[in-house]
């Protein structure tokens, strides 16, 4: 094969396993930011709470780190239910959440990434895996299970999360919320249990990217910041509401970053992808997949 | 009008004993901060009923249906529902519990999820455990008073026309199985042909759901084709009450304040 080929084939495969993980860290916020219109600039600092807590555990236990993630994500929940509660009586409620509100999760952020510092200090964490150090090889394309594995469990996930807001009852009235809260009210449905429901699970999938993350690379308290602005922009592109539009945003954003950095250098990506962003939202300022209604 | 008298239903609403829902209301005052939009509004639905609430706009139809509702407290009065014998109070309870009573609105201005599709607003409807149970048949129901849901049931409600937006709204009521039907002015933003039409739906449903339906609307005409009876608000107060849909056609009050003849 042509190396200028197989370097853009491999750099396309790894953009995209790029891409799984950009989208476990953009699918949470796909939903509280998206769906509740709540401006949840921590969830990057969520998901980092996440990875290090499953790093410290691994480090423990000796269990598969997106196992533990997994059960780490229930407590991920509950307080994002919490939050959601402080959230919706002191902000919410009183009709201040476009600037206080954003204020307020500015500080949520902030105090997770002091207490990270104050709790298991600055230096970096890391989860091991067995499969990890594995790579299959399909021709001249490389697929390191280090960046497989947890996309394909990220990209499960939020599968299974899209069927949910599909079919079932809350799932559907999740999807509501933000159109008409009092009209749900007329339905018998309370608006603030939604969301307070929803809001845990955008934390839960916050816990569950954070295992991927540890997996992927070493976490420190800080290593939330470079996702804040990706992770925004990917759930904008994707059409804020749309799961999928946000998994294949995602998955775009992987593969423009990472064969911008294959042929330009790392330097270039983040300003060829974001350029990207802007091009999308010229042409279609909906988003991707945003329905226009 | 004074205390309010029970027009062919002796026992109260819901006739205490008997099978189905009422609705009464009594002295109730209610406004928006110094604004006082309600003075003592007496009324009542008898089981089976059809009541229309007439009035021009701005004369507190809404305001009353608020209240009704649990989204406005009431300053002062009395709601209350009863449904199968047993009756509920409603002033201080939240909508949420008021609705799951089997009380259901088709509100102003249709209030859809113009995001989401057909089937997924009417499934809405639905959301209140004992609606859960008859999905099936009331899907089946509203797909068979409303062959065009059933057409465009994957189709997103903001891209669809007025008059299929109403039905809709009728459809995602009769979703959460009610008992009493509140219909807050289904003609507003539709053309007269399609008023006719959705008052006739209304009339058609309340009849194979056994409802007891309270009507606000703005068009006299319109409501008294459906309607047994009716009150005319005007600036809050009940200015007059028609036994009949004759009684309140030929009221000189009705005439002179309301149609301006």
């Amino acid at each position: 094969m042509d190396p200028d080929l197989a370097l853009l084939l491999n750099g396309i495969v790894s953009g995209l396993l790029l891409g799984g993980l950009y989208a476990a860290a953009a699918a949470g916020l796909s939903v509280s930011f998206g769906m509740l219109d709540v401006v949840n600039i921590a969830h990057p600092a969520f998901m980092v709470l996440g990875a290090i807590l499953v790093a410290l555990l691994q480090g423990a236990t000796g269990l598969d780190p997106l196992l533990l993630a997994a059960l780490v994500a229930p407590g991920f929940w509950a307080m994002g239910a919490l939050l959601y509660g402080a959230y919706h009586r002191f902000f919410e409620r009183r009709g201040d959440e476009a600037i206080q509100g954003l204020a307020f999760f500015f500080g949520v952020m902030f105090i997770i990434e002091i207490g990270i510092v104050l709790a298991v200090g600055p230096e970096q964490h890391f989860a091991d895996a067995a499969w990890a150090d594995t790579t299959w090889r399909l021709g001249e394309i490389d697929l390191p299970l280090r960046m497989l594995v947890p996309a394909a469990v990220s990209l499960a996930a939020i599968g299974a999360l899209a069927l949910f807001l599909r079919h079932g009852f809350t799932g559907r009235a999740i999807a509501a919320v933000s159109q008409d809260r009092e009209a749900l009210r007329l339905l018998a449905i309370d608006p603030v249990r939604i969301k307070r429901f929803a809001f845990g699970l955008s934390l839960a999938l916050a816990a569950l990217a954070g295992g991927a993350l540890a997996v992927v690379q070493p976490v420190d308290a800080a290593s939330g910041h470079i996702f804040i602005g990706r992770v925004f922009a990917i759930v904008i592109m994707g059409g804020l509401a749309s799961l999928g539009g946000c998994v294949l945003a995602a998955l775009a954003f992987g593969v423009v970053e990472n064969v911008t950095a294959t042929f330009y250098g790392p330097s270039w990506s983040p300003a060829v992808a974001f350029g990207a962003l802007l091009l999308v939202l010229a042409v279609r300022p909906q988003g991707l997949f945003g329905r226009a209604a | 009008m004074g205390a309010e008298a029970w027009p062919g239903a002796a026992g109260g609403p819901g006739g205490a004993r008997g099978a189905g829902a009422g609705l009464l209301v009594e002295g109730v005052d209610a406004g928006y901060g110094a604004v006082r939009a309600l003075d003592g509004v007496s009324l009542a639905v008898a089981p089976g009923e059809t009541v229309a609430l007439l009035g021009t706009n701005g004369n507190g139809k809404t305001t009353l249906m608020r209240c009704i509702l649990g989204l406005l407290r009431p300053t002062r009065g009395r709601i209350a529902a009863t449904i199968d014998g047993v009756t509920t109070e409603l002033v201080g309870r939240s909508p949420e519990e008021i609705v799951d009573l089997g009380i259901a609105i088709v509100p102003e201005g249709r209030r859809l999820f113009p995001r989401l599709s057909v089937e997924e607003n009417l499934l809405l409807g639905a959301y209140r455990r004992s609606a859960r149970a008859a999905i099936p048949r009331n899907l089946e129901f509203c797909y068979d008073a409303f062959p065009r849901l059933k057409e465009r049931r994957g189709q997103a409600v903001g891209s669809m026309s007025g008059g299929e937006q109403q039905m809709v709204a009728l459809g995602r009521a009769v979703m959460c199985a009610p008992r009493l039907l509140l219909v807050d002015e289904p003609s507003v933003g539709l053309a007269p042909i399609l008023v006719a039409r959705t008052v006739e739906k209304i009339a058609e449903l309340k009849e194979r759901l056994g409802l007891t339906v309270l009507m606000a609307e703005q068009n006299f005409h319109q409501a008294i084709r459906i309607a047994d009876r009716g009150y005319v608000l005007v600036h809050g107060r009940v200015e007059f009450r028609g036994d009949s849909p004759a009684e309140l056609g030929d009221s000189e009050l009705v005439r002179k304040f309301y149609l301006g003849l």
